[in-house]
């Protein structure tokens, strides 16, 4: 302005050598420049509330294997200061937040480029982080409810001391934006220089079934560039909140023990401490049969060697021959279509047992009662328990089956795998072979006098428990002929007497 | 039925003095974004990329203006006009030494102007409101403030160096000036 208002007063002829000189002064002037020009460029980050400066040099033919930055605050005559956590660095930036505590100063930053003992370059230039800071968006999560969402961001434990003036209020501002379809909404919760760790914010009176995003940003008070985070997005339903809270309620019972989910399973499922788990071939699926025993009391009869007819009664069964001397029983099936998954050949004649009974002469004695008999020493000594077991019925409920329960009569559903039992029909093929054994696990039978029914289930609810192998044989004692028998039809004789697995 | 008209012209009454007070949201907004300008065009006078060896000096900014401290809303306009005078008057004097552009200087001195515009209109309002005691005792000290600046230029005879240390010193001005606008509220 100096020039250009004298410039009036000189005379164009003297005018060329002002000029000369001029020129000549300024090209002296610009080659005594000091060598220490700006050949940085600086990036200063605010990256999870850290202060990060990173630089790269200008001149990129220049690589130092280490940096050392050092700088002076402007406003503050205490000379150079120098990053003692930033000497000798083989990294181009440097984490200055507890360094630096003013965002409205001027820093003059230094950084020394060192190959080895040589230094190869010595830039430097004029930072303002009130201007010159690129903010990152922190970091956040949101819990989406039926009408409001908990927008949780994660502050540093301290945070750092220039972005809080000494009233403790914040250089900047923490700017939650909601957006749903195009209407967008800015919610500014106050943050001050105590907020620290998770902050917790509610956007309320939100429509439900409604999709919501949510994105956050940190805004300065100078504001230059504004770096939203990626959008979050939740979808309100309804009952959402009181799914979390309930879910949240059961959660929290169960860790302080107060529910206590256990199941007291038997010491034999317990396959914890076991280094293989072992599982036994199934066996296959048998036939289920429903059978009616009805229990009549007999007198035991001795034959005397002699072939009277008179003794001969159609409604006496036919004792069975067997090797053994033992009496058969021999069960009726009752087979209705409807609930019997056995076929009709599954049905068989009930054979009264008389002997089996440890009171011959009761005549209501239970199977479930039995003691010990002469054929039972021919089992395993868990027969005679699982023969107890099997009288026992875990359901009370009636099956279809049989309804009707009377003192000699027991009526029970009998896998007829499982027990010592005779055949009607010997040549019909699907009769399902029975096992010698009633299996042990197969139900905890309650002592039934009046039980009606009396199922034998292998594991209960349709599961197959292994089965031992079938080692013994259960030899049914011979039996009198009944004197009641539920059908006409004549014992068979099978030969040996038994059928066995 | 004589008193029928009283509610309608207490509404009035009501509505009239809302709309002819200061509306401080609009002016602090305004404000902000002036000034968020005026520290942009600052920050891009470079000039020669001269490094000076003592490019250090306090100028002993006022400590309550310094620290933010609470502010009627009322002594914040009244600061902020000053401070806004005050930067007009320094970026008027010589910087030739500086190399810098003068079209943004000019920008910038028209920013300046424009923010203490809005402030004038505010601040006889503001007067007629309240006399303030606190403001007198803050703006001296803002004078004197200033003034130091004023000097150190002078006796640097206006050098690229003493004007690189007073550039800083406007940035951290205009800084403090932001915070002073947020107690613009009503």
């Amino acid at each position: 302005m100096l020039l250009s208002q004298n410039a009036l007063a000189i005379r164009p002829l003297n005018l060329y050598p002002v000029v000369y000189i001029s020129l000549l002064f300024g090209i002296l002037h610009a080659v005594s420049v000091s060598p220490d020009e700006s050949c940085i460029s600086f990036n200063l980050t605010l990256r999870n509330f850290r202060l990060i400066l990173s630089w790269e040099l200008k001149n990129r033919s220049i690589v130092p294997t280490h940096y050392a930055l050092s700088y002076t605050i402007m406003s503050r005559p205490a000379g150079e200061m120098i990053v003692e956590d930033c000497i000798n660095i083989t990294r181009s930036f440097c984490d200055l937040t507890d360094e630096w505590d003013s965002m409205t100063e001027t820093y003059v930053t230094t950084v020394v480029g060192i190959r080895g003992n040589t230094t190869l370059v010595s830039c430097w230039d004029r930072v303002f982080p009130a201007l010159d800071t690129s903010l990152e968006p922190p970091e956040f999560e949101i819990v989406g409810f039926t009408n409001h969402i908990n927008v949780i961001v994660e502050f540093p434990p301290v945070i750092p001391k220039m972005l809080v003036m000494k009233n403790l209020q914040t250089q900047l501002s923490l700017i939650i934006e909601e957006k749903s379809g195009s209407i967008v909404k800015l919610h500014r919760p106050k943050i001050d220089g105590n907020t620290t760790g998770n902050f917790t914010y509610v956007i309320d009176k939100l429509i439900p079934n409604t999709e919501y995003c949510v994105s956050v940003y940190l805004e300065p008070k100078e504001a230059e560039k504004i770096r939203r985070s990626p959008l979050k997005c939740t979808l309100l339903q309804p009952g959402q909140e009181s799914a979390a809270v309930f879910t949240s309620t059961i959660i929290t019972l169960r860790r302080i023990g107060y529910i206590c989910l256990r199941n007291n399973y038997p010491k034999v499922l317990n396959f914890r401490n076991q280094s293989a788990w072992v599982f036994p071939e199934l066996p296959p699926l048998e036939a289920v049969a429903l059978v009616e025993i009805i229990h009549i009391n007999r007198k035991k009869k001795v034959w005397d060697y002699t072939y009277d007819d008179e003794s001969d009664s159609d409604n006496e069964a036919v004792p069975r021959a067997s090797a053994g001397g033992y009496t058969m029983h021999g069960l009726t099936g009752l087979c209705p279509a409807s609930t019997s998954s056995a076929s009709s050949e599954d049905c068989f004649d009930p054979d009264p047992e008389e002997p089996s009974l440890p009171q011959p002469g009761a005549e209501s004695e239970p199977l479930m009662a039995p003691g010990p008999g002469p054929w039972q020493s021919e089992c395993t000594d868990g027969a005679y328990e699982r023969t107890r077991n099997l009288l026992q019925d875990p359901f009370p409920e009636e099956d279809s089956c049989s309804t009707e329960g009377t003192e000699d009569r027991i009526i029970f559903n009998v896998d007829l795998n499982s027990v010592c039992v005779s055949t009607l029909d010997d040549d019909d093929p699907e009769v399902p072979p029975v096992l010698s054994c009633i299996p042990e696990e197969t139900v905890d039978l309650e002592d039934a006098e009046e039980m009606e029914t009396s199922l034998l289930v292998a594991g209960g609810e349709g599961m197959q428990l292994p089965f031992p192998s079938p080692p013994v044989e259960c030899l049914w004692p011979e039996d009198a002929p009944s004197e009641k028998s539920d059908t006409a039809e004549s014992d068979v004789d099978i030969g040996d007497g038994y059928i066995m697995r | 039925m004589t008193y029928r008209w009283i509610l309608p012209m207490a509404l009035l009454l009501c509505v009239s003095t809302t709309a002819l007070s200061v509306n401080y949201d609009l002016l602090r907004s305004q404000l902000r974004s002036s000034n968020s300008a005026c520290q942009k065009l600052l920050r891009q006078l470079n000039g020669a990329p001269q490094r000076c060896p003592e490019d250090t000096m306090n100028f002993q900014v006022p400590e309550e203006i310094e620290q933010a401290q609470q502010f009627q809303k009322e002594d914040a306009a009244l600061v902020i006009y000053e401070m806004l005078q005050h930067t007009l008057r320094i970026f008027r004097r010589n910087f030739a030494s500086t190399g810098w552009n003068e079209t943004i200087v000019e920008n910038l001195l028209v920013k300046v102007h424009l923010q203490m515009d809005r402030l004038e209109t505010n601040l006889e309002e503001i007067m007629e409101e309240e006399s303030s005691t606190w403001g007198n005792t803050t703006i001296l000290r803002l004078k004197k403030y200033y003034g130091r600046i004023v000097q150190y230029l002078k006796a640097k005879k206006y050098s690229h160096c003493a004007w690189t240390v007073v550039q800083a010193e406007m940035l951290r001005s205009l800084a403090f000036l932001n915070g002073l606008i947020d107690y613009l509220q009503n």
